[in-house]
């Protein structure tokens, strides 16, 4: 069963076999495989529950209920907007729909430097076609690109550059854009619709406005206490216990490492919240004589992968296209005033390209600030920012190549080029400093690392912390690296795979 | 390695770097310059959630030049709510941000600031427009990055609570989302 905040009416006493912190990809896929193997399983999901009856597909409504801190989390320095869900489902509810494979050059990397074992691309190959086929996962036919989506395969061709479809989780879908403020259609066959209804009819019960504040570890079991908000006013009501031998934390990368270190937990390697990771986004906007309506039909459904290992570095960029509502086209344009009035005023001309940058020399850390919420910091380095420079030409090209008449980049000063001619040199002229080119993350990574040695990891190869037995990772961050593609469909093969374990060996890790 | 991401700035760090206006906000309190906002005052709401009725005004304020003036027949700031809307939101903000935002509506307003940023010694709410937008770009292209932070949280905020409207939507040809016909 699902429980709301609004049904508890005093504080809650349960005991589990498995207690999940995290309802998103990592938390929903670990559930249900536990629950199919007959564990009793209790998830934790600091945000509410929601149905597609409660989604309007407006803006407001999705960032005040489903996103983390309204859409407004960032860095410290607000250099660096990190969107993430926080809502049953998690991400999974408000993301575009990408799904795709880990690429091999990065599995092979986690094997090669950071003693992973596996996760190879064979090793994953069964966990990856039952995610696919779990989640309808296929590519769009040709009609169904949207102009934003079009302009990236019209434009990448003609510059002689690799594009093509992306997978995408969804069943009978009519295209209306929605996908980032939640599905109002069920089509978008994210956790919250798949894995969680699948986990609850197999026993499992999710409670919805529960935040997890702290672990306890005992020689017995582990304990996992927290407040229990009003799903309306968000205000504590009143708190939470929850007993288990095994506990799997699935924040996130931003509060999973939160969690831990508010618990003192699995941070003997003092890596705990480093090497976060955010597969860094900026953008174009090209401006066209016809319709872009940027906001309507498929939002994500073609990348350009020209760029992504190109110099085999494990590095470069990406290109997608992202839907265009108004309050992300509005904060994402330069300026303010009249000047940033009148260019919202071309909104229906827009299509907009994000580049993300796969990073390599760059990273940041979590911490955990006065009031015990997560304080994130990232610093771009040098390689990193020269990708997100080419990044950002190779994108305007791109939308010249497409029939942009015109095409602006996020400096918070106003930088359009006219032609493709103008872009190198106004580049090169331009300011790259924190809060002077518009940055955003939907992927941040790599905050609780998996690797073979305890010293430079914090857990294993089926993602149980080296330090305490019986706890366990499952999300985003314990990738080692950034993946250079949208994470869902690794997390939750890497979800499938470890709780599939944790099931197998379940009395040895209860006992130890 | 990039000038200014070269550093980790931690909102520890970006408070550290405020203090130095912090130790002076005592005095700039002191500064005879608001008399425009005293019969302003008694426009605000009441039961304002985060803002005291001075910061809303400021707010609304600053609002209005980040968004831009608008033309006939479109909305502005007052029209959408943005300064009430604004005050709702962050009143739901992390502990740490309200402090933040707080201390920098005091330094972004204050007479001893402008002067010392801009060389003027009036409040912000007390400049003509085309100096409030001088002041505004001042701290979007200033070369200390606690500036630019300033400004980027607060064309965050008043852009959110504007574009977030619905009210705001026919001016820029945004139609809505096409929803299942029994909810239209």
């Amino acid at each position: 069963m699902i429980v709301r905040s609004s049904e508890i009416n005093g504080p809650v006493r349960e005991s589990a076999d498995v207690c999940i912190v995290g309802s998103g990809c990592g938390g929903g896929a670990s559930a249900k495989v536990l629950a199919e193997a007959g564990k009793k399983v209790i998830v934790v999901e600091e945000g509410g529950y929601y149905t597609s009856k409660d989604f309007d597909a407006t803006e407001q409504t999705a960032y005040q209920h489903l996103y983390q801190q309204r859409a407004g989390q960032a860095t410290d320095d607000l250099a660096v907007t990190v969107l993430q869900g926080r809502c049953v489902g998690g991400s999974s509810t408000v993301n575009w729909t990408t799904s795709l494979r880990t690429p091999d050059f990065v599995l092979e990397a986690w094997r090669r430097d950071y003693g992973v074992r596996g996760l190879s691309s064979k090793e994953l190959e069964p966990y990856f076609e039952r995610v696919e086929r779990y989640l309808s996962i296929h590519n769009e036919p040709v009609e169904n690109h949207n102009p934003n989506n079009r302009l990236i395969l019209d434009g990448a061709k003609k510059l002689g550059f690799r594009a093509s479809a992306v997978g995408r989780n969804t069943k009978d879908c009519v295209k209306a854009g929605a996908c980032g403020l939640g599905c109002p259609y069920d089509a978008k066959q994210s956790v919250d619709i798949t894995y969680i209804p699948d986990a609850v009819k197999k026993g499992a019960t999710v409670f919805a406005n529960f935040r997890a504040n702290k672990i306890e570890v005992t020689s017995k079991t582990k304990r996992v206490s927290g407040i229990v908000f009003d799903h309306q006013t968000q205000k504590p009501k009143t708190n939470f216990i929850i007993e288990a031998p095994v506990v799997i934390v699935a924040a996130s990368a931003i509060n999973s490492p939160v969690l831990l270190l508010k618990s003192n937990l699995a941070n003997s390697s003092g890596e705990l919240g480093k090497n976060l990771t955010f597969h860094l986004t900026s953008a174009v906007l090209g401006v066209f004589d016809e319709i872009m309506y940027g906001a309507g039909g498929i939002p994500q459904s073609a990348m350009s992968d020209e760029f992504l290992n190109k110099n085999h570095d494990g590095g470069g960029f990406w290109l997608e296209a992202v839907p265009v509502y108004p309050t992300l086209a509005a904060l994402a344009l330069p300026g303010f005033g009249s000047i940033h009035r009148e260019l919202l005023h071309q909104y229906p001309h827009i299509g907009a390209t994000i580049i993300l940058v796969k990073e390599t020399d760059s990273n940041g850390r979590v911490t955990v600030n006065d009031h015990g919420r997560a304080s994130i910091s990232y610093t771009l380095r040098d390689k990193d920012l020269g990708y997100l420079k080419q990044g950002v030409a190779v994108g305007a090209r791109v939308q010249f190549a497409a029939g942009a008449k015109r095409v602006i980049t996020l400096h918070a000063r106003l930088t359009e080029f006219n032609s493709p001619d103008e872009i190198d040199h106004k580049l090169a002229a331009s300011n790259w400093g924190m809060n002077e080119i518009g940055l955003y993350s939907a992927h941040p990574l790599g905050t609780c690392r998996m690797g073979s040695d305890p010293r430079k990891s914090i857990v294993d190869d089926h993602c149980q912390t080296h330090d305490v037995k019986g706890l366990f990772v499952i999300d985003g961050s314990v990738t080692p690296t950034s993946l250079g593609v949208n994470p869902q469909v690794t997390i939750l093969a890497i979800a499938e795979k470890s709780a599939e374990w944790i099931a197998g060996n379940f009395t040895d890790i209860k006992a130890r | 390695m990039n000038a200014f991401h070269d550093r980790v700035t931690t909102r520890r760090k970006f408070l550290k770097e405020t203090l130095f206006g912090v130790a002076f906000l005592s005095v700039s309190r002191l500064m005879p310059s608001e008399a425009l906002l005293a019969g302003e005052l008694s426009q605000v709401p009441k039961n304002l959630l985060f803002f005291s009725p001075r910061e809303y005004l400021i707010f609304e304020s600053v609002a209005e030049r980040i968004i831009g003036l608008p033309r006939p027949g479109q909305p502005g700031v007052k029209d959408v709510g943005v300064a009430s809307r604004a005050d709702e939101f962050l009143a739901g903000a992390d502990p740490e941000v309200q402090d933040q935002l707080h201390q920098l509506f005091t330094v972004f307003n204050a007479p001893f600031f402008t002067f010392l940023f801009d060389l003027r010694f009036v409040s912000f709410v007390n400049m003509s427009g085309p100096d409030k937008d001088s002041y505004i770009l001042d701290w979007m292209t200033s070369k200390f990055g606690f500036r630019r932070t300033a400004f980027q949280a607060l064309k965050r905020v008043s852009l959110s609570m504007f574009y977030t409207d619905s009210r705001s939507w026919k001016e820029i040809g945004y139609e809505g989302m096409f929803m299942p016909e029994d909810r239209r």
